[in-house]
């Protein structure tokens, strides 16, 4: 029957043998991608095992070093992202590229102004009304025209670009399109991750195409109705979402089957009775108020929320970010108020951020320096750094991490998202920090590597080493900490004893972060 | 067959990365060939020494500059600071070699009371900037108005340094052949510098900065304490750079450093240094330096008119970053 109902559709898009060397490293090892009509196409693969790259060659950002590509049938040799959507096709980039400031519509036909001018003029009611037009395209005629998208949730604004898109595809005289989302739910809760999927299958009913690419498995799982899978630069298979699993997925992926020990719950340890860190009554105004809580020695303490609960803002106070209004903080038994992040790693104090690319890494600066930023004090001998100092930390962390890159003066930039986070880590590991905040420390980042981070935390507290926890998924916040705060508005609305023989459901944390 | 193609890569990224100094150095022979085809007189010794000696303050303040401009940031008051520590110089010489039995001894105080202005100046706009985040383009905007004045209301009439302390600004007359001392102390101020850039947590940490700050504070780096340090360098070269002047000069010139500012700017941007800030190297600076040097004693051995050497260096800033700045980020805004 499957095979059937495939059979009647017609191949919109293919790929074959996409090859692509960069400064002397193969990123792509000749893969392949098809792409039938009216189909969500679900493409997972570890960070570096050439999921953007695919996608860059096809809109056409940068050009493959070996193989063909056809749409519609006919070659398909894309210079510019323009041509790409001439030949209708579109993508929705990683990072969201509308201007918050102007207007849906301003929007949606940015770039294009001039086929709404009159006497000189824009002729804005012209322009709103084809905005309708093109919203109604993609079935999403509740978002308001005129409204500015500073005003619209994040899953509204992806829908804005993926009509953007589809309206500059379909301008090109195509009925069908493809249309490429770069990781669309990363910065999406779960409503708006349902909404979405809501207007993606809106949208293959149209006839249209799209390719999804996620780290979530569940989320592939739950839009795709086919998956591509790519390790290292080379096809690992594909297979209709109806014969998949996590598990079938996982193993593709990293080569090996999951385990039970996901988040090595084995090696989860009893903290000491030791309180490294106190906080009593810690305010920052108008953000959160009376929290208060202690860190033992060698805990893994989750703390857990919405987007807006105060949660990371009660981290960057931790960390000296920011100075707090109300409270107090008692550091090793010390009273301590800091200034700033310098402050508070002379005390041992460090956060792992959130946001890798604008505050974890200089990525104009070498593996080495940027390993070394934590800790070049201490490396030191007189009044110069040592290189030699310098150069033994690198190579021992990229050794003892795993980091793959061509060398220790190679520029971040150059690294892939997984590697550049191991990164950060080897910085936080080496600082001899022994209170450490991870803010998110695996997002953006492939199963494989997410596996070797949580075996990093669990060596970390087993070396007394004590831990803050926000975790991408709530999953992963349970499946590591030893307790769990819940907060909301600002508030801590509950805590949880989470040991491995006992650990608290989803449930009934989820109930007390609403 | 893969590899010899990976070869041919690295080996095209290397020179890609190295493009700037070899423009620099094609630059200079370039240069040096026309000037002298155009005027025989460019290579005599004279003018070889010349040009030599006027390197060395502008290769001072190109020293302090590459720290400010490595950060990201930018002082346009060096050339007032310059100025003033000129002024100041003078000024204390005659006067205190009136007062004072020991020529050397009041020397020595004038030399201090300049270069404790550099550091004051330069104290001032670190704090400024760091503490009060003002943009470093829009104080230092400010401070070079104020230097300005400064300067000339100091000077009330034209003092010259008086003949009996003529041997306190002797060293600035020794030389090693065609090299004066004057030079070989920028050049060891400039190395001694390098060796900040390169070989301490200082220079790290200003790397670090200029190329993310967010990342640089987050990862517990000193921000203030590095930004005000590299304010304060700079300070101190632009100071030295009064005093080198004032000893060639002999007297006090209250506008001398207006047109430094420019220079130094442009010969760190020939030198290859990012004027977003996190990349460059003072050795690539040194470089700069003798291009700038070069095109202004070239043009005024054959004969360019003062004003339409302005024009030349106005566009010369322009052509160095142009050349140096790096437009690949998708991420670069300018603003």
């Amino acid at each position: 029957m499957l095979e059937e109902s495939k059979m009647e559709k017609k191949l919109l898009f293919r790929a074959s043998n996409i090859t692509k060397v960069f400064a002397g490293t193969r990123a792509l090892k000749g893969v392949d991608l098809d792409i039938y009509e009216g189909e969500v196409v679900g493409l997972i693969g570890e960070n570096g095992a050439g999921k953007s790259t695919l996608l860059k060659i096809i809109i056409g950002v940068q050009p493959q070093t070996q193989g063909e590509m056809t749409m519609f049938g006919k070659p398909y040799e894309p210079k510019t992202p323009r041509d790409a959507n001439g030949a209708g096709i579109g993508m929705v980039f990683q990072e969201q590229s509308l201007i918050v400031n102007l207007t849906v519509g301003q929007n949606i036909f940015f770039g294009q102004e001039k086929k709404f001018r009159k006497y000189g003029f824009v002729n804005w009611k012209k322009m709103y009304k084809d905005t309708e037009t093109a919203l109604e395209n993609v079935s999403c005629s509740h978002i308001p025209a005129r409204k500015k998208v500073l005003d619209l949730n994040f899953a509204t604004r992806q829908m804005v670009e993926i009509a953007k898109v589809v309206n500059l595809t379909r301008s090109s005289g195509h009925d069908h399109c493809l249309i490429l989302l770069d990781e669309p739910t990363s910065v999406l809760n779960e409503t708006e991750v349902q909404q979405l999927f809501t207007e993606i299958r809106k949208l293959t009913a149209q006839g249209h195409s799209v390719v999804f690419v996620s780290h979530r498995l569940d989320e592939i799982l739950a839009i795709s109705d086919r998956v591509y899978v790519y390790k290292d630069g080379e096809n690992a298979g594909n297979m209709p979402t109806a014969d998949a699993d996590e598990a079938k997925l996982y193993e593709m992926m990293v080569g090996h089957s999951t385990t039970t020990e996901y988040y090595k719950l084995d090696q989860q340890r009893k903290p000491d009775p030791e309180a490294v860190l106190d906080i009593k009554n810690l305010g920052l105004h108008g953000v959160f108020k009376n929290v208060s809580f202690k860190l033992n020695k060698g805990e893994i303490l989750g703390i857990v929320g919405v987007v807006g609960s105060g949660k990371e803002d009660i981290c960057s106070v931790i960390c000296g970010d920011e100075h707090p209004t109300f409270g107090e903080m008692y550091v090793k038994g010390e009273k301590r108020t800091y200034f700033s992040p310098a402050q508070a790693l002379s005390d041992g104090v460090l956060m792992i951020p959130k946001e890798r690319m604008e505050e974890g890494i200089v990525s104009g600066l070498s593996v080495n320096e940027n390993i070394a930023m934590s800790n070049v004090r201490l490396l030191r001998s007189g009044p110069f750094l040592s290189s030699k100092k310098m150069v033994g930390q690198s190579d021992e962390w990229i050794k003892r991490l795993r980091i793959k890159t061509a060398g220790k003066d190679e520029l971040l930039a150059r690294l892939s998202g997984g590697n550049q986070q191991k990164v950060v880590f080897a910085r936080a590991l080496c600082s001899q920090s022994d209170i450490l905040i991870l803010n998110h420390p695996t997002r953006g980042v492939d199963v494989g590597a997410k596996e070797e981070i949580y075996g990093l935390i669990r060596d970390m507290v087993k070396q007394g080493k004590s831990v803050i926890l926000l975790g991408d998924t709530l999953d992963e916040c349970i499946g590591m900490s030893n307790r769990i705060i819940v907060m909301c508005d600002g508030l801590v609305t509950g805590e949880f004893d989470a040991p491995v023989e006992d650990k608290p459901t989803q449930v009934s944390v989820v109930s007390l972060m609403m | 067959m893969m590899n010899s193609l990976n070869l041919s890569i690295a080996r095209k990224a290397s020179i890609k990365k190295n493009l700037m100094h070899y423009i620099s150095f094609l630059a200079i022979f370039i240069l040096v060939l026309v000037f002298t085809a155009m005027d025989k007189s460019f290579v005599n010794q004279a003018n070889l020494k010349n040009l030599l000696s006027d390197t060395a303050p502008l290769m001072v303040m190109a020293a302090g500059m590459t720290f400010v401009i490595l950060l990201g940031s930018i002082d346009l008051s060096t050339g007032a600071v310059c100025s003033v520590a000129n002024v100041l110089v003078v000024k204390y010489i005659a006067e205190f070699s009136d007062k004072m039995e020991n020529v050397y001894i009041a020397a020595a105080l004038a030399y201090l009371i300049a270069v404790a202005f550099g550091l004051f100046a330069g104290l001032i706009i670190g704090v400024l900037q760091a503490k009060l985040k003002l943009p470093s383009f829009i104080a230092s905007l400010g401070l070079m108005s104020v230097w300005k004045s400064v300067a000339l209301l100091i000077t009330e009439a034209p003092v010259s340094i008086p003949k009996k302390s003529w041997g306190t600004i002797g060293w600035s007359r020794i030389n090693f052949g065609l090299i004066g001392l004057p030079l070989v102390l920028a050049l060891s101020l400039i190395i001694f510098y390098y060796i900040l850039q390169t070989k301490t947590v200082f220079g790290k940490s200003v790397m670090a900065i200029g190329g993310n700050e967010r990342a640089a504070r987050m990862a517990g780096m000193n921000i203030n304490k590095t930004k005000i340090l590299a304010f304060v360098l700079n300070g101190f070269c632009a100071a030295l750079g009064g005093i080198f002047l004032a000893a060639k000069l002999k007297s006090s010139a209250p506008t001398v450093g207006d047109s430094f500012t420019l220079l130094v700017i442009a010969s760190v941007a020939l030198g290859g240094t990012a004027l977003l800030g996190g990349k460059g190297s003072l050795l690539g600076t040194i470089l700069g330096v003798f291009t700038v040097s070069i095109i202004r004693n070239g043009m005024n051995i054959v004969g360019v008119d003062v004003f339409w050497q302005n024009i030349v260096f106005g566009l010369v800033v322009l052509c160095a970053i142009a050349i140096t700045s790096d437009r690949s980020g998708r991420s670069l805004v300018v603003k």
